[in-house]
């Protein structure tokens, strides 16, 4: 027992004498970071070692990692009581939410916003500011078999009644018109806000404030019953049975093998198909609306933030700067995450089949940014919760009527 | 000694037709109870492309340690498991050490403070702290305990203390008075007399106490990830929760991560049976 | 006589005995409590500088909340059940690993492993199970079941007390095992040579001696059923829809994502207080129940 007790008390001594920062190994600055990653960005956090190791090897980053869709929220509510890291990588809705708590460094004309698309530094910005640098951006909307539309003579469908058509011919040819994973309740918040974007915002921007002031509600709205309702053409069109039981990367393979023909999702999914089939032929279009007019959305993603007292600002700016300046160190962070750029004079070098549908409605300017939804009505805590009334709704345990009512019970949470 | 009656009733059991329908009976359930473990083990050398294209029950096509490898790097496995090991003894042995002070203190004694203390500590075994995480939080980083060693060291000692003083009370009646009276008498300190005389008779209370709130705090999700989320800190069960959600396309890793993560508290448990169940019993059994 | 001094001065040694452990779980339990029965009085977001008050509006608002409702209904039925199935089996299997069988040392540790694994590594394993593996046996053997069990929120509750039991019986097992192990061989003997049945000497000799181990395994399995939260986390994360939330659950999501750390705390102190009642009227029912027989 009394030797055991030692050894425990040395391992407990060496354990503490090997921390870092015991013995001074020179002058260290240590920028700690949070990130909240989605399952495509594991990984890069590797990279941006590199590539700030190479350039200021005495700045040494220490990440958290942590999931973005569940813990971030949680993370950055710990760390607000105690301190918050020095930088923090989020999406670009959480710029609205936590510059407005007052809790970002205002970076302004810094000189590494120069390196970004000026669509960044604006979905990076709140109130005049700019709060966030934005890396990378995803596409939003109904992934397609390209091959298999071809084949079919089927056309890209531009209002609900051609998107029926589709539905109704996929049918006919024995092919699940709609790949859906709704275990992942995200997925079904995600798609109802893809919806709400070109029905809802398209039309009313401020619909969010005008929720919160008791102007306008869920239950009252027939354009938010319509996006409520696509849940359910899409869920009456899918793999019913199974849809609550499946995971994103079984949705994602039966779809490249043929077995559906559509997918309403994001940008995310291609890393699977890829995987699954480096072959595999998709585009992309936006989820017909009720006036016809759909734009595609695209989604400033991986945002960086800097904590307003943050001690060591200046090496926070000197990563920034690395990481919007290091074209190689983006390039292999797109080709990664297989996402679209939002640093000037990057291309990837994957391949992307739905790019063709992409620089299509770019060049018509039908392309609309997420943001215009999401920084309207919050993630966490609101669009969330909606989903899972949804998801209540569509296997019968609440009325759609009721799972409208439950969103207006809640938006006093809805801020972003 | 307990006289063996040749008559085979009772003891000497009988092997009958109804023991083998329950030998068969077992073997299946055995085997039914298996069946995750297998599987696991199973997933744990498949490719990841095999997780989807092929059949969950199929053999890997090229068994490989890729996934053991890829988790040993996600799990970052040198440095959690590490860490986990260190919270686990540190704090355990801290626990045990102040349970079995505090439990021999209160069999000790008839005043009202040591009464009060034993419910004291008792009622806090029904308190989850799950439900308290938040407060838990607010003291821990007022105290400046958070993304430390010894804040995290420090929760899982006052998180075990009830269950210490429980099991420890239970043990004292196998500590003969007799011993420590006269040691007393001889002029012992009561501290002198707990450390010299009672502790070594303890040691099996202690061994048992120390193999149950082992794996507890090995197993422990919440408070870790509460108190120690640096890249540095980590413990296992952590970094196994965010490889889970985060690497929810790729759990060929993920089961290779099980697998590593399980079999140190197996070969633990295996090694220290005896302790573990004997924990188990405390209380179980009648006087 | 020494005695009085020798006393006092030693009661004091006694007391600093228990003082740090003491300590340490007062910081660590009590006073978080404390605080939670605070903020439980007020509208507190988790994260502003104010934290208004609000008397008694958060357990008011608790009586009248659907989802706390449902949370409780989840809890409460998953607690029952499991007590009662995992229970039975327990005692069971315990009966039959006692008896006249080979291996009975490999079938119990078989039953008795799957206790070691953490319920977050449980729950996602039984996720995969449920998602892939079950589904693929089933179609294999030609059974038109669906056994995507955590797909539907019907049958969601079956799935988690099929993986919840499956972690925890083989642990009760080995209570029950101790338990009949320590009943005195000559009491059977008695009884049998007084001609008992086997039947009859199992009510009246073996239960009775079962009856601490009950009250142990009925407390442990009901208050670890009561506080469900890791299995959860990592398998349906409370879904589909709300379907597998427990009571834990939704204290965590309301307080942390839906930013109402007062009303969390408020549900939290009601658990908290379920927790104390539970287990007191239990321990009393079946002590008094140990001393009859």
């Amino acid at each position: 027992m009394k030797s055991s007790r030692l050894f425990t008390a040395g391992l407990a001594l060496a354990m503490a004498l090997s921390a870092p920062g015991v013995f001074a190994q020179g002058k260290v600055t240590t920028v700690k970071i949070l990130d909240g990653q989605s399952t495509t960005d594991a990984g890069i956090e590797k990279f941006i070692d590199a590539a700030v190791a190479a350039k200021y090897p005495d700045i040494k980053l220490e990440w958290e990692i942590v999931g973005w869709g569940s813990d971030f929220q949680p993370k950055m509510q710990q760390y607000m009581q105690s301190g918050l890291p020095d930088i923090m990588i989020g999406k670009a809705q959480d710029v609205a939410t936590y510059a407005s708590q007052g809790v970002l460094a205002d970076i302004s004309g810094k000189s590494y916003l120069k390196n970004l698309l000026d669509a960044a530094v604006a979905s990076g910005s709140y109130k005049g500011k700019t709060y966030g640098v934005v890396i990378n951006a995803l596409y939003q909307g109904v992934y397609y078999n390209r091959k298999f539309f071809k084949d079919n003579g089927i056309s890209i469908p531009k209002t609900q009644a051609e998107l029926q058509k589709v539905i109704d011919k996929c049918k006919a040819l024995g092919v699940t018109p709609f790949a859906t994973h709704f275990k992942d309740g995200w997925s079904i918040g995600n798609v109802t806000m893809q919806f709400a974007i070109n029905d809802v915002f398209s039309k009313t921007p401020n619909w969010g404030d005008q929720l919160r002031a008791g102007k306008v509600s869920y239950a009252a709205s027939p354009e938010f019953k319509a996006c409520y309702n696509y849940n359910k053409l899409i869920y009456d069109n899918t793999w019913k049975d199974e849809t609550f039981s499946l995971e994103q990367t079984e949705c994602d393979a039966r779809m490249v093998k043929g077995k559906a023909a559509m997918k309403v999702s994001g940008s995310w999914s291609i890393q699977n198909f890829l995987d699954v089939d480096p072959s595999f032929d998709f585009g992309i279009f936006p989820f017909p609306n009720q006036a016809g007019n759909s734009k595609l959305i695209y989604e400033p993603n991986i945002t960086m933030m800097k904590s307003k007292e943050s001690k060591v600002s200046d090496a926070v700016d000197k990563v920034f700067a690395v990481i919007t300046g290091d074209k190689a160190l983006a390039q292999k962070i797109y080709d990664q995450t297989k996402t679209a750029p939002m640093i000037k004079s990057v291309t990837p070098t994957y391949p992307n089949p739905s790019q063709k549908d992409i620089d299509q409605f770019a060049a018509k300017g039908q392309l609309v940014d997420a943001g215009t939804g999401n920084n309207q009505l919050v993630w966490g805590g609101f669009q969330d919760e909606n989903a899972k009334d949804i998801a209540s709704w569509l296997q019968g345990q609440i009325s759609l009527d009721q799972a409208l009512m439950a969103a207006d019970a809640r938006k006093a949470n809805s801020k972003p | 000694m307990r006289k063996r009656t040749t008559n085979a009733v009772k003891d000497g059991p009988r092997y009958t037709v109804g023991t083998f329908v329950l030998q068969v009976a077992m073997t299946l359930i055995a085997t039914v109870v298996s069946l995750p473990v297998l599987i696991t083990l199973n997933y744990s050398f498949k490719s990841r492309k095999e997780l989807y294209l092929g059949s969950p029950l199929a053999l890997p096509q090229s068994p490989s340690w890729d996934n053991y490898a890829s988790a040993f790097s996600r799990l970052s496995m040198g440095t959690t498991f590490l860490n986990t090991l260190l919270y686990t003894v540190i704090s355990v042995a801290i626990m045990a050490l102040l349970s079995g002070a505090a439990a021999w203190a209160i069999a000790r004694n008839k005043g009202r403070f040591f009464k009060f203390s034993y419910v004291y500590f008792i009622v806090g075994i029904l308190i989850p702290y799950q439900a308290l995480f938040l407060s838990i939080y607010i003291i821990g980083f007022t105290l400046h305990l958070t993304n430390t060693v010894y804040g995290v060291i420090l929760m899982y000692i006052a998180t075990g203390m009830s269950f210490g003083v429980f099991i420890m009370t239970s043990f004292m009646g196998t500590v003969p008075i007799e011993l420590e009276e006269s040691a007393r008498m001889d002029g012992c300190s009561v501290y002198r007399t707990y450390w010299s005389i009672v502790m070594p008779l303890l040691k099996p209370a202690f061994a048992t106490l120390v193999i149950m709130q082992a794996f507890q705090v090995w197993n422990d999700y919440l408070m870790a990830s509460l108190y120690v989320s640096s890249a540095k800190l980590k413990t296992l069960t952590v970094a196994m929760q965010t490889l889970f959600s985060q690497q929810a396309t790729d759990y060929s890793t993920a089961m290779a991560a099980i697998v590593i993560a399980v079999i140190p508290i197996a070969v633990l448990f295996g090694a220290l049976q005896k302790y573990f169940i004997k924990g188990m019993t405390v209380g179980a059994v009648k006087g | 006589m020494r005695k009085p001094s020798f006393e006092r001065g030693s009661r004091l040694q006694y007391a600093t005995l228990v003082l740090p452990g003491m300590l340490i779980f007062t910081v660590g339990i009590i006073v978080p409590m404390v605080l939670s029965l605070r903020y439980s009085f007020t509208s507190w977001n988790g994260f502003s500088r104010d934290i208004p008050w609000n008397g008694l509006e958060n357990y008011k608002r608790m009586l009248e909340d659907p989802y706390v409702r449902d949370a409780w209904r989840f809890t409460i039925e998953f607690a029952i059940l499991n007590t009662i199935i995992q229970n039975l089996f327990a005692l069971v299997f315990a009966v039959v690993l006692d008896g006249s069988i080979k291996g009975k040392r490999i079938y119990r540790t078989i039953l008795f492993l799957p206790c070691l694994i953490s319920s977050i590594v449980v729950g996602f394993i039984w996720l995969r199970m449920y998602s892939n593996v079950l589904p693929a046996i089933a179609e294999s053997l030609g059974l038109g079941l669906s056994l995507r069990l955590f797909g539907s929120p019907g049958t969601v509750l079956s799935g988690f007390l099929i993986a919840n039991n499956w972690q925890w019986i083989g642990y009760w097992m080995l209570i029950y095992v101790a338990a009949l192990q320590s009943v005195p061989p000559e009491l059977y003997e008695a009884a049998r040579v007084d001609g008992a049945s086997k039947v009859r000497q199992f009510f009246k000799i073996t239960v009775p001696m079962l009856a601490p181990a009950f009250t142990i395994c009925i407390v442990g399995i009901s208050v670890g059923s009561l506080k469900v939260y890791d299995l959860l986390v990592s398998s349906t994360g409370g879904g589909p829809g709300r379907a597998s939330t427990s009571i834990i659950y939704l204290i965590y999501n309301t307080a942390i994502s839906g930013r109402q750390y007062g009303y969390g705390s408020a549900l939290s102190m009601t658990l908290i207080l379920v927790l104390l009642v539970v287990a007191m009227i239990q321990i009393s029912a079946l002590r008094r129940r140990e001393i009859q027989l």
